[in-house]
């Protein structure tokens, strides 16, 4: 068993405020509180530092307590949140709206552990807004972040590494002939969750889904639906150093379902925590040895950073990687059997490397005028 | 004798703050609507002849504080001690300390302080203690006309910033209103469209001004394109206010009937307040089941509106009937829906039928096709608290209607429990009444009463608000066909037997007590325990 960090980037781990974000813009915003929430409370029973920072569902943000329960969300933003604003820029962070004559208080935070499933916050665009604000979070930074949620370019990627992956296509309007027959998975081409996957009979159907399934508005790829595959999920992180857990067989509720939905991963209670699965699955040995390398491979060609989850297809023999996901549900705590790893060992090690490892170094060496004092008159550019 | 005036002013002041947080309670649960405060107070010492008595005594103190100061210590002590059974905290709805309550106490506090510090220096100290303590009902009520400008102040910048939210998101706005039938309607359609729209619907108990603000703030996301909002009104103008900075494009009126009577005065009054929802709208769906209804649509007809006119079918009748563009026949044992007299899709039973019709007219309005429509039709989702039903581990069935207060919404209850179970099964009422239905309520209740003595075998009267009307109902002899339609009694026979309990608590344990497999038991309506 790994040991406990107790210093991190030279400060004590009980000296380091802790910000737990959650929440956001996002078709997973539910799931992410629960998540919050099992992170702040693991972290307030370690005597940690904590808070909340609850980013609402219209983008509003509000500190809160670190106990709350998920019930306190039931009526949406909860009565003891404190309405907050993130300022970019060298003096960003966030900052409490004063009183009327007092100016915006900053709020003291040494890292921040995003938690945000989905949506922003698992595409890049809150990692953007927080390198902006010179604030240290776990987690993915932009591009991996960008590139994890955006299943057709993190399918060229695998593609391009050689490993296997079922086709993936673009789903355009026009299209009339995949090179690959049905039935069809379509699924939104950014997003993280199951929400809006459709499962079709041929191309017309599927192109017609384009049109009516809301979630598919911004894109869709389009793969081969095979039955006979399973899911099996394993997680890697790479801080104190390259690691990864033990390989989970979700299991679907109900012989009818076709797909690993929503409702199976997370209308079970605390979340992914208490979906129902097989742990470790009971695989070949070769198979095992390849998903393990596959995922090593995989955790250096998406740039990871906090904990991710790959998930996989496989029949038992063949394989195929599937997705990443870089702020998994329950930051995959449980997938940490063998061998194990506590919920606060996991946390340190995010918040250590999310202090030790800066996700932006922004370098303006090089401008030094020299391209200034030769340019001339700008009309002179101009004509 | 100043020790003694000195003692009564104190014990009137302490028994002014447990008042206070006593009532504060009762304001909260009131929705903060001034009077409401007075009126349960009247109806808490009036409940039965013991708390009639104590406020007798409490009266006769305070009459004879002018006289004897010492007696004003005999009002302090029944006001401190309070109606019996209206608790200081509440068991199942305790006072939540938000900043509104914050304010209210603050405003009533100041009150109480001001009128006894003025007492005390004009010398008529004990019998003004006395007085105020008794009087912290209307003090409360006068604190919440003073504090009305302020609170609706506050409520106007949450206003400002929801009406700038719903420029910039842009969604179409369905506006959903009705005596009942609301919540179940805006779920119904949020389930049809979310298939090929982002909807967004308002949360059930966010139906006024505050409520509505909030759930526009906290729910509209960014590429919302449909808004599905549920309006509540408890008084004339209040919609009409809610539609100038929420608009609606299409306005939905699911049904009249005697809901917050009480507020209202007369159901004519509550058709024109719904009426104020079709104002804005383009396209009003209207339930011409209602004759009240048809006139409203007819109405908007000729102001160039585009009118949906659904209804609904009874047993057997054919689709020649259907008077509407949408109807939904209730089979019973399921439902069936016409679009433009065709038949398109037969579903379970369980849904109001009148509440599909609503939702699909609405559906169809927002351009969702008949086939998308059709495919999402049969999973409707059941509304919590609705006439959900539920197996309970004694093996008998229970259906929860606890949501319910309405006289058409109980009377159909009554059908479920009839449908329910089989011909030995023993079926079972428990309810405190409905209540809000002004001089109509003991009228409705007894009538419910009568109804229960028709399909059921025991009634549970839950409480004391409603108690005297449905045991009168249920005990009165029937009279020909009785109000459900079904031939005589059809329990297991034998007189309806009758139970009274004071809490919802002690009635559950009755029923477990009592039921075994293949029994059924309603519960209809809840109240929180501000009512007596």
């Amino acid at each position: 068993m790994p040991p406990t960090p107790t210093t991190v980037s030279s400060q004590k781990i009980d000296s380091v405020t802790v910000a737990v974000v959650f929440g956001g813009p996002s078709p997973e915003h539910d799931v992410s509180i629960l998540t919050g929430l099992q992170v702040a409370r693991t972290l307030v029973g370690a005597g940690r530092q904590v808070f909340g920072l609850y980013w609402s569902k219209t983008g509003e943000w509000f500190r809160v307590p670190a106990t709350l329960e998920a019930a306190d969300f039931l009526d949406g933003v909860p009565r003891k949140a404190e309405p907050v604003r993130l300022v970019v820029g060298p003096e960003g962070g966030f900052a409490q709206a004063g009183g009327r004559l007092g100016r915006a208080k900053d709020i003291e935070l040494d890292v921040a552990v995003n938690c945000c499933h989905g949506g922003p916050g698992e595409d890049g665009s809150l990692q953007a807004a927080f390198d902006l604000a010179g604030i240290r979070y776990s987690g993915p930074g932009v591009a991996s972040a960008a590139l994890g949620l955006d299943k057709l370019a993190f399918a060229g990627v695998v593609a391009e590494a050689g490993l296997p992956l079922l086709p993936r296509r673009l789903l355009s309007p026009t299209i009339t002939d995949l090179g690959f027959p049905g039935p069809y998975i379509v699924k939104p081409r950014f997003g993280g969750s199951s929400l809006g996957i459709d499962l079709v009979e041929d191309i017309t159907t599927a192109v017609h889904r384009l049109e009516a399934n809301p979630h598919l508005r911004r894109g869709a790829v389009v793969e081969p639906y095979r039955p006979d595959l399973f899911d099996l999920n394993i997680a890697v992180r790479v801080w104190p150093a390259l690691s990864l857990s033990a390989i989970e067989k979700p299991f679907k509720s109900t012989a009818s379902a076709e797909i690993l939905n929503y409702t199976d991963k997370y209308v079970g209670g605390e979340g992914m925590a208490s979906a129902p699965r097989e742990l470790p699955a009971v695989l070949g040995q070769t198979l095992a040895t390849a998903l393990r390398s596959a995922a090593a491979e995989l955790a250096r060609l998406t740039s990871v950073r906090g904990v991710a989850r790959i998930d996989f297809l496989s029949d038992g023999e063949a394989w195929f990687v599937n997705e990443v996901n870089t702020v998994p549900g329950s930051l995959a705590r449980y997938l940490w059997v063998d061998p194990p790893v506590t919920f606060i060992e996991l946390l340190d090690a995010l918040i250590d490397e999310a202090l030790s490892s800066p996700t932006w170094r922004p370098n303006a060496t090089g401008a030094d005028g020299t391209v200034l004092r030769s340019a001339g008159g700008i009309a002179a550019k101009l004509g | 004798m100043t020790a003694w005036r000195a003692a009564v002013v104190a014990a009137g002041a302490v028994a002014a703050l447990l008042a206070g947080v006593r009532w504060l309670r009762v304001a909260q649960r009131e929705h903060y609507l001034p009077g409401s405060v007075f009126r349960f107070g009247l109806r808490w010492w009036g409940r039965d002849p013991g708390n009639g008595a104590a406020a007798l005594v409490a009266l006769a103190g305070l009459a004879l504080t002018w006289k004897w100061p010492p007696a004003g210590l005999a009002t302090a002590v029944v006001v401190a001690a309070g109606p019996p059974g209206l608790g200081l905290r509440g068991r199942t709805s305790p006072l939540a300390w938000t900043r509104r309550v914050g304010t209210l106490a603050a405003v009533s506090f100041a009150l109480v302080v001001v009128a006894l510090v003025l007492a005390v220096l004009t010398g008529v100290g004990p019998v003004v203690a006395a007085g105020v303590a008794l009087a912290v009902p209307l003090l409360i009520d006068l604190s919440l006309v003073i504090t009305g400008p302020f609170e609706r102040a506050v409520a106007r910048t949450h206003v400002d910033k929801a009406r700038r939210r719903l420029a910039r998101v842009g969604p179409t706005v369905v506006a959903i209103t009705g005596s009942y039938g609301k919540t179940s309607t805006k779920g119904y359609l949020a389930h049809l469209v979310a298939g090929s729209r982002t909807v967004v619907a308002s949360p059930a108990s966010f139906n006024n001004r505050a409520g509505l603000a909030r759930a526009v703030n906290e729910n509209l996301a960014e590429g919302t394109q449909v808004f599905v909002a549920e309006m509540g009104t408890y008084g004339p103008g209040e919609i009409a206010d809610l539609c100038s900075w929420l608009p609606p494009d299409i306005a939905v009126i699911t049904a009249i009937g005697p809901v917050h009577l009480e507020r209202f005065g007369s159901e004519d009054r509550i058709v024109a307040a719904k009426a104020e929802i079709l104002e804005k709208a383009q396209t009003v769906v209207l339930n011409i089941d209602d004759r009240r209804l048809e006139v409203l649509a007819d109405g908007a007809e000729e102001k160039g509106k585009k009118v949906r006119r659904v209804a609904t079918l009874m047993p057997g009748d054919s689709a020649d009937l259907c008077r509407g563009g949408v109807c939904v026949r209730d089979d019973l044992d399921g439902l069936t829906l016409f679009i433009d007299g065709t038949e398109v899709a037969r579903l379970a039973a369980g849904p109001r039928a009148g509440n599909v019709a609503s939702a699909v007219a609405v559906a169809l309005e927002l351009g969702i096709p008949v086939a998308e429509i059709v495919s999402r039709v049969g999973s409707l989702p059941a509304v919590p608290h609705r006439l959900e039903s539920v197996s309970a581990e004694g093996g008998f069935l229970v259906l929860d209607d606890t949501y319910n207060a309405n006289p058409a919404g109980a009377r159909a209850a009554l059908h479920a429990l009839k449908r329910g179970g089989n011909e030995s099964s023993r079926r079972v009422v428990v309810t405190p009444g409905m209540v809000e239905l002004g001089p109509r309520q003991a009228e409705e209740n007894s009538r419910f009463g009568r109804a229960v003595a028709e399909v059921a075998d025991d009634l549970v009267v839950v409480g004391r608000t409603n108690r005297r009307a449905l045991l009168a109902g249920a005990r009165s002899p029937g009279e020909g066909a009785g109000l459900l339609g079904y031939e005589g009694r059809t329990s297991k026979g034998g007189p309806l037997h009758c139970v009274v309990v004071e809490h919802r608590p002690e009635a559950v344990a009755w029923v477990r007590d009592h039921l075994g497999a293949g029994d059924v038991v309603l519960y209809e309506n809840d109240l929180p325990d501000h009512y007596p």
